[in-house]
């Protein structure tokens, strides 16, 4: 940096690139570290298993892309999905439990639309609260983090939803493709007549969990890049004045950024329910938040606004994925997690400052 | 009619100035009647008890909200620092040496180890120009992980009794008979009534809180500390050192953070990695609701203080009402929010100025 710009651009162009996508890079490099040391790393059902276990944290990310590219921070979505996992869960056992006569599919439908707009609320509030009267992104998403982590864990009364119908774990683990010699492939499931105890004896490819994750972040995706919406977005965190005098309504679009962010988190805790089979409330050691920032920044967004992406934070995701699931099978401490997460999180600031932005 | 209307503008400022200690005295009206037992010196004194960590890591928030920065990892360093301080009272005492020497040596280090961290986000914020977000939060995941591995084989137990004695003993006993004894529990037989007055971690907290509110208020290092939150550029301009106070700023976070470990290490006498986790809201709450604005510049020890005793008297009041503890987390989120829609309603008078002139 410390010679001419254009000097820098000539010389370094190669490894600016580098620099700029060193969270890809990392990735790369991981995989084919952990390929070496991790016994059953390269494998395709580890890497299912990875972004299976992952999708919360992607939508996560997803949600609060969009939140920092405006400048703000959303604190909340981590309870927020809880309290919208619990919900989830206990219209589904108070329906399931009630009348003889409600199918399972009744009053999962039912649950689902209701948590759906159950959680723009949290999101409204917040919104409302940071673009008409100017309190502060992060301490209204803090406040509305306690109040969403009070009721989750009021309507759990402190303990998890359970008892709910078996057909949630089956849709959230299922498949799309099964696969044995002889049987053929089946869709959805096991062939018929053939029971649960061989179902390790098929090839099981594609989780139902990456159709949802895949359709959310392709749709989060084109509304980021290709939409006014998200180049208002941008054009919010980028700078506020200018956005305003070229005529966006800053105040309502910054509104509309809290729902979506909490409505995501609401989708992440329907996942949930699917996933686990019961309503999770959100412990404080959790942290999906602050993990979910730390992707973003490393999936090369500013907290200041105006920078990042959806496939920059789903990398980031990736990334912490990876990094816990490999150093898991090669054997180290699952607590190093945490630190490892910690030294990225320094890497991508300061890879970031060594490398500003040419464009 | 007009110097009347504004005189009553002005009154009613200067009350929603102090919103919070109104809130407060509500607080204790309402707790007072519908809580049983609550006007006592034992419920009293639970407050200030219980209430030591948010106070603590309240004062912590305070200093580096008023640069203008933010501390994600107090809670996480509170838990490191009881974990550390467990392990080295016990690394000692095995060693053979006397209880009263180890606990004494091992605060002190736990107090010197409890430095790094703040040394190190502060280098980061100050140095690296990392985000105070992302560099406490990188402080928070390093200190947890380290905490985890540090009592993967379970927590140290068999810490000696005078830790106890410390942390859950008072400062004066009274009962009828013995009279008044200090620091030592009469030995009265079972049944007789023992008057237990200011139990000694509050004194240990707030002869720390104390130290730091002068700090704050009547030394060059507080003046330059709100210089720095009120406008960088001309702090750098009046010749502030800014890099190098904003270090110590968060050096001194963590080192609070220290000492709210120790003191729990003494109350529950072990240590745990999470012992902090939920306390980032409660601390973060204290200094808003005590006036502070996260942009900087802005609070002051006693009312964060204040801020703490609010959030305290609220759980320790649901408590002895039996009112689950959930409903406290949607209690200090409401009143956070409020803070700062408050504090708009009624800004301070040099911000009107600004605004009129």
């Amino acid at each position: 940096m410390g010679s001419s710009r254009a000097d820098t651009i000539r010389g370094n162009r190669a490894f600016s690139v580098i620099a700029h996508h060193w969270a890809a890079f990392f990735l790369l490099i991981f995989i084919v570290i952990f390929s070496f040391t991790g016994k059953g790393f390269f494998r395709i059902t580890n890497f299912q298993n990875v972004i299976h276990l992952g999708v919360i944290a992607v939508l996560m990310a997803c949600a609060e892309t969009f939140v920092i590219i405006t400048g703000g921070i959303d604190l909340s979505v981590g309870f927020v999905m809880g309290f919208s996992s619990v919900t989830a869960g206990k219209i589904i056992q108070v329906m399931f439990a009630a009348g003889e006569g409600t199918p399972p599919a009744a009053a999962i439908i039912t649950a689902v639309a209701a948590v759906l707009v159950l959680s723009l609320i949290p999101g409204l509030i917040s919104g409302l609260l940071i673009a008409r009267y100017q309190v502060p992104p992060f301490i209204a998403t803090l406040g509305m983090w306690g109040i969403t982590n009070g009721i989750a864990l009021k309507i759990s009364e402190g303990f998890p939803v359970a008892m709910l119908p078996d057909v949630l774990t089956k849709i959230g683990n299922g498949y799309v493709f099964y696969f044995r010699k002889g049987t053929g492939i089946s869709l959805f499931g096991l062939p018929e007549g053939v029971g649960n105890e061989s179902i390790r004896e098929f090839t099981r490819l594609i989780p139902n969990s990456f159709l949802f994750l895949g359709i959310i972040v392709l749709i989060l995706w084109h509304l980021l890049r290709n939409t006014t919406f998200g180049q208002h977005t941008y054009a919010v965190g980028g700078n506020e004045d200018a956005a305003i005098r070229s005529g966006i309504d800053v105040k309502r679009h910054i509104v509309k950024i809290y729902v979506l962010s909490s409505f995501i988190a609401g989708l992440a805790g329907i996942f949930n329910v699917f996933q686990t089979g019961i309503g999770n409330f959100t412990p404080f050691g959790a942290m999906y938040e602050l993990f979910a920032v730390a992707a973003v920044v490393i999936g090369g967004a500013s907290l200041l606004g105006g920078k990042g992406s959806i496939i920059g934070s789903f990398v980031g995701v990736l990334l912490i994925a990876f990094l816990e699931n490999g150093l898991l099978i090669s054997g180290v401490e699952p607590f190093y997690r945490f630190i490892a997460v910690g030294l990225l999180l320094i890497i991508a600031v300061v890879i970031d400052q060594l490398f500003p932005d040419f464009l | 009619m007009k110097t009347n209307l504004l005189r009553n503008k002005n009154l009613l400022l200067e009350i929603g100035r102090r919103w919070a200690l109104i809130f407060l005295f509500a607080e204790i009206v309402f707790f007072g009647l519908s809580a049983k037992g609550f006007f006592s010196i034992r419920v009293f004194q639970m407050v200030l008890f219980f209430g030591t960590t948010v106070f603590l890591l309240g004062t912590a928030e305070l200093f580096v909200i008023i640069t203008g920065g933010i501390d994600l990892s107090v809670g996480y360093l509170m838990g490191f620092s009881s974990i550390v301080s467990t392990k080295i009272i016990f690394a000692l005492t095995e060693s053979g040496m006397g209880d009263g020497i180890s606990l004494l040596l091992g605060i002190v280090l736990t107090l010197l180890i409890g430095l790094i961290p703040g040394l190190v986000s502060g280098l980061m914020v100050a140095k690296l120009k990392v985000p105070p977000f992302i560099a406490t939060f990188a402080m928070l995941g390093i200190s947890h992980g380290v905490s985890e591995l540090l009592i993967k084989e379970g927590a140290a137990k068999n810490l000696p009794h005078l830790a106890n004695a410390i942390g859950n003993g008072y400062v004066f006993y009274w009962s009828s008979g013995v009279g008044f004894s200090m620091f030592n529990r009469p030995q009265v037989a079972r049944g007789v009534f023992v008057l237990e007055l200011i139990p000694n971690i509050v004194v240990i907290a707030f002869a720390a809180i104390g130290i730091l509110a002068f700090l704050l208020k009547r030394t060059v290092f507080g003046q330059h500390t709100y210089a720095i939150g009120g406008n960088v550029d001309s702090a750098v301009r009046s010749g502030i050192n800014v890099d190098r106070h904003l270090v110590k700023i968060y050096m001194l976070s963590s080192f609070l953070a220290a000492i709210s470990g120790i003191i729990y290490m003494l109350m529950y006498v072990t240590g745990k990695a999470d012992a902090g986790a939920s306390s980032l809201l409660d601390s973060i709450a204290a200094v808003v609701i005590g006036g502070a604005s996260l942009s900087g510049g802005k609070g002051t020890v006693w009312r964060t203080i204040l801020g703490g005793v609010i959030i305290a008297i609220l759980e320790t009041g649901m408590r002895l009402m039996g009112i689950p503890t959930f409903d406290k987390y949607i209690m200090v989120g409401i009143i956070l929010i409020s803070a700062v829609l408050i504090d708009q309603l009624f800004p301070d008078r040099t911000y009107t100025d600004k605004e009129e002139s």
